[in-house]
């Protein structure tokens, strides 16, 4: 995976890592030739609700119907395994202009399924290998994604809205990542979400050692896309958060 | 040690009587070029899909030690040809006919894992594929510009040839292709029917140490095929061995 670039967004529930997320992958694809995966990692498959996308299979139904095989006994060695996860993982392949989605769906039920949930991160992995670009839409902690997608990230992405909760989260995912090493990552950066102006951020940049990646204001059209429950690839190129956010991926190098 | 004779006799006649029929020698000379290890080929790239899990699709390998049954190097399709299908979807059967020397209870099992193995090996720069050893299923997408490059049935059944060729036991190898109708994949799947059976059975036998036959799935199977029984009694044999020392 040495020239895959792969990039997660974590970050509290609500301060539009989704949003951000499906902005990103419509600047990847539309302005780029490379292969850009996007990984849905939320249980409620909201990047690709915001992409237009209708999820037929998630990595979860795939884990149930391996886990079904096992309890029946019908499950091979782990050569065999791997090959079987591949070919339903490209199945589950939502393909679209410009990229594909995998959704992972809902966590793991109760019950150690050790060599299911490792196999498919393995297989995770690979598919992603093929990609140029990986973008991974996670929940709030980063551990999930460790846990369920992959061990290592090149941009580590924490986003918050100005709220204190918000940053306090993206200062404990930070904390989780750097001391407690939970993901591996080779840079790692905060994005700002519904700032009212600049003195907002100075502020922040009081309270966080993060890089501030950038800043996106509170945006209409977003929201009345959100509103609407339209497609957020829709957006017009004219829109200030797409040029924010296409800075950001330039800045990462993800982007010309 | 023979498994699949009557399965291979079947399916030569069925290939004879098919039509359109071509079949050429493998090339020696022209190697297509790999991929990287990066073969992934997208709907936006793709040029044309064999066998996926929409259609009706069959892959399959027999092997036999009668060397003068397996065409060395020949390659067969049954229907149109990879760069005449440029945007379609199509049913896929693929089934590898292989020579071997050597086989015995001991090491068949192994080496038909190998050899079923190989398959994942193909690195073709504008090829994907994805197969499925339980379903006898094969997916295949080729890009436009690998099928407008003239990637075709003969491209891939030469490189399936050369890396069969790299093991020491294999002595012949025969690719056969359908590309023709879902009616001609459905019935390969039929005649290879018996083999997937004696290739579960032997899953089975190399998967679980109990060999309680009156109550196995594959006990009908293993009773119609005598490298079957030779195996599982030398299965048996060596299981009581490392219990007992």
């Amino acid at each position: 995976m040495a020239d895959t670039k792969i990039l997660a967004l974590c970050g509290k529930g609500g301060v539009g890592k989704t949003s951000v997320s499906a902005l990103m992958v419509k600047l990847l694809s539309e302005r780029n030739d490379r292969k850009i995966l996007a990984i849905d990692a939320d249980p409620a498959v909201g990047l690709a609700t915001s992409l237009g996308i209708t999820v037929k299979k998630t990595v979860d139904d795939i884990r149930k119907g391996l886990i079904t095989k096992i309890q029946k006994g019908e499950s091979q060695g782990n050569r065999e395994t791997l090959k079987l996860l591949d070919y339903e993982l490209f199945d589950a392949l939502h393909e679209c202009e410009g990229f594909a989605l995998l959704a992972i769906g809902r966590p793991e039920d109760e019950g150690c399924f050790c060599r299911v949930n490792n196999l498919l991160k393995d297989i995770i992995g690979d598919l992603a290998g093929k990609f140029d670009i990986v973008l991974i839409d996670g929940e709030a902690g980063i551990e999930q994604i460790n846990r369920r997608v992959m061990k290592t990230v090149d941009h580590l992405v924490l986003l918050s809205d100005t709220s204190a909760k918000g940053l306090n989260v993206a200062n404990s995912i930070a904390h989780v990542a750097r001391d407690n090493k939970a993901v591996g990552y080779t840079d790692m950066g905060l994005i700002l979400n519904r700032v009212m102006g600049g003195h907002e951020v100075e502020d922040i940049r009081t309270r966080t050692d993060l890089d501030i990646y950038g800043w996106i204001g509170e945006d209409e059209t977003i929201r009345d896309f959100d509103f609407k429950g339209t497609p957020l690839t829709g957006i017009p190129d004219t829109s200030p958060t797409l040029a924010v956010i296409a800075r950001v991926l330039t800045k990462m190098g993800v982007l010309p | 040690m023979e498994l699949f004779t009557h399965n291979i006799d079947t399916l030569r006649a069925f290939v004879y009587a098919a039509s359109p029929r071509r079949t050429w020698i493998e090339d020696l000379k022209y190697q297509w070029p790999t991929g990287g290890g990066k073969n992934i080929v997208l709907k936006e790239d793709m040029g044309l899909e064999l066998g996926s899990p929409e259609k009706e699709s069959v892959s399959c390998l027999l092997w036999t030690e009668n060397l003068s049954s397996i065409a060395d190097g020949r390659i067969t399709l049954v229907g149109p040809d990879f760069p005449e299908c440029m945007g379609k979807n199509l049913p896929f059967g693929k089934v590898v006919l292989v020579g071997v020397e050597g086989f015995d209870e001991d090491n068949a099992y192994d080496r038909h894992k190998d050899m079923d193995f190989l398959r994942y090996e193909i690195d073709l720069k504008g090829f994907m594929m994805r197969a499925v050893s339980q379903y006898m299923r094969e997916w295949c997408r080729i890009s436009r510009d690998a099928l407008s490059q003239g990637f075709s049935a003969r491209t891939l059944g030469s490189s399936l040839i050369r890396l069969f060729r790299g093991r020491p036991y294999v002595k012949a190898v025969e690719v056969i292709f359908f590309t023709s109708s879902t009616h001609d994949v459905s019935r390969i799947k039929e005649i290879t029917a018996p083999a997937e059976k004696i290739i579960a059975a032997m899953n089975k036998m190399a998967g679980e140490m109990d060999f309680e036959c009156g109550s196995c799935d594959y006990q009908d199977v293993c009773n119609e095929a005598d490298g079957l029984k030779g195996m599982r009694d030398r299965l048996m044999e060596k299981t009581k061995r490392a219990l007992h020392g």
